[in-house]
């Protein structure tokens, strides 16, 4: 068996008696489409209509459903990184980190296949997505609408690489903490800081350079998908601007992530 | 000719303190290797460097004459401070996974497991093991595939007095097998029962090493002691090998100027001097005397 593959087999045996990993990819596969469908049925597709008017448009219709279920997706990052700090931070839990090195493993070996594991995570999520996204288009189609909206699917690769700049995030928690419930509160209070510094950044200083601070950027590359009717298209032409910087420095965060993981794993004490 | 192991001025800082300095020494093939030590001498902190999971801060090490590598630690059963496994997992899944890493087959782990004595609770969760099963686990996992080479560090942590004796005994077993053996204790009846190299280390510096005897020393005596003490002592002082006499409570430790003790040549002079002894033995020194006796010489 070629080695990367024996490598890989090896992470499978720590998952696929692991109760905890299950449960939950489960409540991940779930919650996505099931939040996307709280969602719909709230707002009907359309609601609230003023005067007649859908000002909503149909989020949940081509094309605009490839723009809203990675949208909402987007809200739920946080749950692979629950996995993802728990598988980590087991190794470091029961020092089988180390034992890992001691038996055979070098330690490239170690953290890439972590970081690969990261990489499948945040692929099967996506494709989870990309599902729920097909479920709501054939639950909306009508006669004149688009069949697919195909060119909205650079929203894949939008919300592949926001959930891929979280999850390295997670990553990066975990090594530094090491206790599972310690990185996944500093997780927790990292967004919510995030989210405050910008909130406050953005509307009461005008500062612009929050917009590229490291969750903000990943999260600016999809686009609200909600009251499209109502809002300027001024606001889209400057978002069209903006996205190939907001996925260039969001790429850029994501090989800032994986060198600083590999460099500290490879070179201090374990 | 480079030993299975070679260090050479191996040395760890942890901030100001200074854990390792400059140690350096060979294990040679087919030896059982002791590293001595008091608790936070260095031991575990040279083995982890050894197996990569602690950076040296200076000098390096070959594994089999070669530069460390991940295919080198495969070949090696090391066992470092705690059983460290998936606590989720059963001790026969955890092993499997060990003998993956090591590219071992997954047949041979009935053989290791019931060496040890855990197949009757090989599917049981690592986490309803008792210590000393978890030990006896880890030991397992070392002697997967069969490795030429074993490291132990405290191997006998958390075992009772018979499983002590099995491991002890298990080691004596591998060595007659010709494996190279390291082991790190502060036990030192422990490592006196199987070593046939020792390496000394005090506060992170390596004060002595070598084989056994040429470490330790053989000092041996004679105790002897009879109804009339004081013509015992007259007819020893008139002994040529005699080289010295301590007294103690109610016996005379005797040392003579030869390597080995001659308690029937001693026995038949007093004898033909009109001594009748009612106590003789040949006494050595223990690990642990000549251990303390070295490590203060070192401090003083």
């Amino acid at each position: 068996m070629p080695d990367f593959l024996n490598t890989l087999r090896i992470e499978w045996l720590k998952v696929k008696n692991y109760r905890t990993f299950w449960v939950l990819l489960v409540v991940i596969t779930v919650c996505i489409p099931a939040f996307n469908y709280v969602i719909y049925d709230f707002t009907d597709n359309s609601f609230p209509k003023m005067n007649g008017m859908n000002i909503l448009g149909s989020p949940f219709s081509y094309p605009n459903v490839w723009r809203t279920v990675p949208y909402l997706a987007g809200v739920l990052v946080f749950m692979p990184a629950i996995l993802i700090i728990t598988l980590f931070t087991n190794e470091y839990t029961y020092r089988t980190h180390r034992q890992n090195i001691i038996d055979g493993w070098s330690r490239s070996r170690f953290i890439y296949v972590k970081l690969f594991e990261v990489f499948l995570l945040t692929l099967f999520v996506t494709g989870i997505v990309i599902l729920t996204v097909l479920f709501f288009g054939f639950l909306t189609r009508t006669a004149t609408q688009p069949k697919s909206g195909w060119e909205e699917m650079r929203n894949m690769l939008f919300f592949f690489v926001e959930m891929l700049d979280y999850s390295l995030i997670a990553v990066l928690f975990s090594m530094l903490i090491k206790r599972a419930g310690l990185a996944m509160g500093i997780f927790f209070l990292y967004m919510i800081v995030e989210q405050f510094v910008v909130s406050l950044g953005r509307n009461k200083y005008k500062m612009t350079w929050v917009d590229y601070l490291p969750e903000e950027v990943s999260d600016r590359l999809i686009q609200q998908p909600f009251a499209r009717k109502v809002l300027s298209t001024e606001n889209s032409a400057i978002w069209e601007k903006h996205v190939p910087l907001y996925l260039a420095i969001s790429v850029l965060y994501i090989l800032i992530y994986i060198m600083v993981i590999n460099w500290r794993f490879r070179k201090t004490d374990l | 000719m480079t030993g299975i192991l070679s260090l050479k001025n191996i040395s760890k800082s942890y901030g100001r303190i200074q854990a390792l300095k400059n140690v350096s020494f060979d294990v040679p093939a087919g030896s059982v290797f002791g590293i001595l030590g008091p608790n936070g001498s260095g031991k575990t902190t040279l083995l982890g460097i050894v197996m990569d999971v602690l950076r040296a801060s200076g000098g390096h090490f070959t594994w089999f004459g070669n530069q460390p590598s991940e295919k080198q630690r495969r070949k090696i059963g090391t066992l470092l401070e705690t059983p460290n496994f998936y606590h989720y997992l059963s001790g026969q899944r955890n092993l499997e996974i060990t003998a993956a890493i090591k590219h071992k087959p997954v047949t041979d782990i009935e053989r290791v497991i019931k060496m040890v004595r855990l197949f009757e609770r090989r599917d049981s969760k690592f986490q309803t093991y008792s210590l000393g099963m978890k030990q006896r686990l880890a030991i397992a996992s070392c002697l997967l595939g069969d490795p030429s080479v074993l490291v132990f560090d405290e191997p006998t942590n958390g075992l009772d007095p018979s499983g002590i004796a099995e491991i002890r005994q298990l080691i004596t077993d591998l060595a007659k097998e010709g494996k190279t053996i390291i082991i790190a204790s502060h036990l030192l009846m422990e490592v006196e029962k199987v070593c046939t190299h020792v390496g000394i280390l005090q506060k992170g510096s390596l004060i002595r090493y070598g084989d056994v005897q040429s470490v330790l020393g053989n000092e041996e005596w004679v105790e002897l002691s009879a109804p009339d003490m004081e013509k015992l002592r007259t007819i020893l002082n008139q002994l040529a090998v005699v080289k010295k006499i301590i007294p103690t409570e109610n016996k005379f430790q005797v040392y003579l100027n030869q390597p080995e003790a001659d308690p029937a040549m001693l026995n038949q002079y007093c004898f033909e001097h009109g001594v009748v002894l009612n106590f003789l033995q040949v006494k050595k020194k223990s690990l642990e005397s000549s251990f303390i006796e070295i490590t203060e010489n070192v401090s003083n």
